[in-house]
């Protein structure tokens, strides 16, 4: 048998998934979606700003990343968590349902070269309905706005592994059900109910922080402070491969249940493995023009050079909210800049009862010598542990500070293209897609006898 | 080759293609098909006929390795074929399916010629030989019946497997119709494709098919050509008919 050409099986897939009514509903739904949360961030955006050109200093506060490029992807967000599994599982489900997964499976093709095919569909649709999201982008530069390239890119990219993530679980889903019903039942039930566990378990400690970790939107978090977690995309790379394998595994109709459940886990056992180097991966790099994540560049080069063990003990509960500002401003930062940081939460309210003194200090150990200290402020801290290291504090950088981009604009003009122009591209597009061009008809109908 | 015997009806020497070897397959606890054991030579037409609930589309997907079996084995020259590696021998396309119902007829040829390499004159030969032409511009969704399985006999027609498995293959077309597409799969077979058909009208079968194998109930009631069958049921003049009423 000839090596099967992946051009034509690709190309189907793409068709494919553009013919169906799903992605272009999506499309049209996104539009009004982003452009009224864009226009409503960048209100707020102006207004923020107007108030900062009168506060001297305030500007610094004002990033794009935070008053515009979050909100309008997070409307992205929503869209892609409720809509998007209908048009992913749209790349299996029909031909489930015509039986033209008949053949498809009889093709030349390994089951795992179709659903990676497949995948990439996906990934083209997730592609086409971001249209919107970036088409705000646009607006937000025409309007005048700074875009960061860097943290830009990593929103975006945070965003398409989300896309990806959730297209691998409506995959999955379709794999494994009789109908596209039953498949959009399971997928919207993952991505929802995750949804749902994020905010309500977000705050809490134990076994609910660490549920609350799995949710699906934590995915983002990260991307969104600027960071870019290799642990964390290696994380979400290791689940869609492994939802690809289990869909790999489910797609071939030919194998005995008993084979398909032994198959399913071992893969889930790699998976895990997987997940679980990943989360051994603490190596990430602070993208964010404002560096949010990282203390003043002067410390940072100091900090890397102690290279001694440093040693955290904290005495605050994980839900008190001085923690997670210490864990976001401090703590988070220390573990970045310094090569060997450890940090160990000393346990809830109740296990201080009777010991108010101890709760809220935290405990320093640098080589040999320790110190206390019941600061959450880099200010205080940073210079508690060059006294440890027994190093100077460096000076400090002139003009490393963020700028801030404060920006006074009137973004209404943009509702036009959201809720107007773009809508009526697509469906011009959409209308293009389902009267494709006749002049190919013509060598085939000549060949009739 | 591996074996061979002798062909009663074309007194040619039968050389063993395809074998399914003691095929067995049931859901829960309803038996489709028990120890279902039979071969087929190159060039072959081969009906499996029986009626509707036989097991002729269980027997036909078990073959190209779509469901597993319970118990038997499928040679392949001899040789074990596992199910994995049946689409590299043979091809099924099955019964009432409306294969990409959202693209043009001619996307979903062209998607099958592009995968398997067909130059165009084999793929204009094809739509030609099932006159398919007159709907190429239509949506696979509104083609009628008739047209639907001629797409679907264009399709298995330009796979290039050696045995192409059909289930119900004249559903969908008139008499008139039924008899031209004979003709195709008859020019088909005598250039050495093998073709396993499962027919429920028999007339049909008669017609096109070299060899049969009679199914009721999910067991081989009888196999080999329609004098072979004659013979088997002491009816010298016996339609397809007759020979089944006889042996079930």
């Amino acid at each position: 048998m000839h090596a099967a050409r992946l051009r034509p099986l690709l190309a189907k897939e793409l068709a494919e998934i553009t013919g169906g009514r799903a992605l272009w509903t999506m499309l049209l739904l996104v539009c009004p979606l982003v452009g009224y949360s864009f226009a409503q961030a960048v209100s707020l955006y102006s207004e923020a700003s107007a108030t900062a050109s009168q506060t001297p200093g305030a500007a610094t506060n004002l990033s794009p990343l935070d008053g515009i490029l979050i909100p309008t992807f997070g409307a992205f967000y929503v869209a892609v968590t409720l809509l998007f599994p209908f048009v992913a599982i749209r790349v299996l489900g029909q031909e489930k349902e015509s039986g033209s997964l008949r053949l498809l499976l009889q093709l030349p093709y390994r089951s795992s070269t179709i659903i990676v095919t497949k995948l990439a569909a996906v990934l083209a649709a997730w592609a086409l309905v971001s249209i919107p999201a970036l088409s705000a982008l646009g607006a937000w530069v025409v309007l005048g706005g700074h875009l960061a390239p860097l943290e830009t890119l990593n929103l975006v990219f945070g965003h398409v592994l989300y896309g990806l993530l959730v297209g691998s679980i409506a995959l999955f889903s379709t794999t494994i059900s009789d109908s596209a019903a039953t498949a959009a039942i399971i997928a919207l039930a993952t991505t929802i109910g995750s949804w749902v566990l994020d905010f309500t378990l977000a705050g809490r400690s134990g076994w609910s922080a660490w549920i609350a970790e799995l949710s699906l939107t934590q995915t983002l978090r990260t991307f969104e402070q600027g960071l870019l977690s290799i642990g964390l995309v290696l994380g979400i790379s290791a689940v869609i491969c492994g939802l690809a394998a289990l869909s790999t595994v489910w797609l071939p109709p030919g194998v005995s249940m008993r084979g398909k459940i032994a198959r399913s886990v071992l893969c889930l056992l790699v998976t895990i493995a997987a997940l679980g180097i990943a989360t051994q991966i603490g190596r990430s790099f602070d993208v964010s023009e404002d560096r949010r994540n990282s203390f003043p560049s002067a410390d940072q080069q100091l900090l890397a050079t102690l290279r001694l063990p440093l040693l955290i003990t904290v005495n605050l509960s994980p839900e008190d909210p001085r923690y997670i500002d210490f864990k976001r401003n401090v703590l988070g930062k220390l573990e970045r800049a310094m090569p060997n940081v450890s940090v160990v939460v000393a346990g809830s309210r109740q296990d201080f009862a009777g010991q108010s003194d101890a709760y809220g200090q935290t405990q320093y150990v640098y080589g040999n010598r320790s110190d206390v200290s019941r600061s959450t402020s880099p200010r205080e801290i940073l210079p508690l542990l060059y006294a440890l290291a027994g190093v100077q504090p460096p000076a400090a950088a002139p003009g490393a500070e963020y700028p801030g981009y404060p920006l006074v604009v009137n973004a209404d003009a943009t509702l036009f293209w959201f809720f107007g122009g773009l809508p009526l591209l697509i469906a011009c597009a959409w209308w293009r897609s389902r009267h494709p061009p006749a002049v190919k008809l013509v060598a085939f109908e000549g060949g009739q006898s | 080759m591996t074996s061979a015997d002798f062909n009663g009806n074309k007194g040619q020497l039968f050389v063993e293609l395809l074998r399914a070897d003691d095929l067995s397959k049931s859901y829960d606890d309803e038996t489709a098909i028990a120890n279902v054991s039979f071969s087929v030579a190159p060039g072959e037409i081969l009906g499996i006929v029986g009626p509707n609930g036989a097991g002729k589309t269980t027997l036909l997907e078990t073959l190209a390795g779509l469901i597993a079996s319970d118990s038997g084995n499928v040679l392949w020259c001899g040789e074990p074929l596992p199910a994995p590696r049946r689409k590299e021998a043979m091809f099924y396309m099955p019964d009432g399916i409306t294969p990409y119902q959202d693209r043009v007829a001619l996307d979903v040829v062209s998607f099958f010629s592009s995968v398997y390499k067909r130059s165009q004159a084999v793929i204009s030969d094809t739509i030609a030989a099932v006159e398919l032409a007159p709907v190429l511009r239509k949506r696979v969704s509104a083609l009628s019946k008739g047209y639907n399985r001629r797409l679907l006999l264009a399709i298995g027609l330009l796979t290039p497997q050696d045995v192409l498995l059909m289930d119900e293959p004249f559903d969908g077309f008139d008499i008139r119709q039924s008899r031209n597409i004979i003709q195709v799969l008859r020019h088909a077979a005598a250039r050495g494709r093998t073709l396993i058909l499962a027919i429920h009208q028999l007339a049909d079968a008669e017609r096109v098919c070299d060899r049969f194998l009679l199914l009721a109930g999910g067991k081989v009631r009888g196999i080999g050509t329609l004098r072979e069958l004659r013979t088997q049921t002491a009816l010298p003049e016996g339609s397809l008919e007759d020979i089944f009423l006889a042996l079930t």
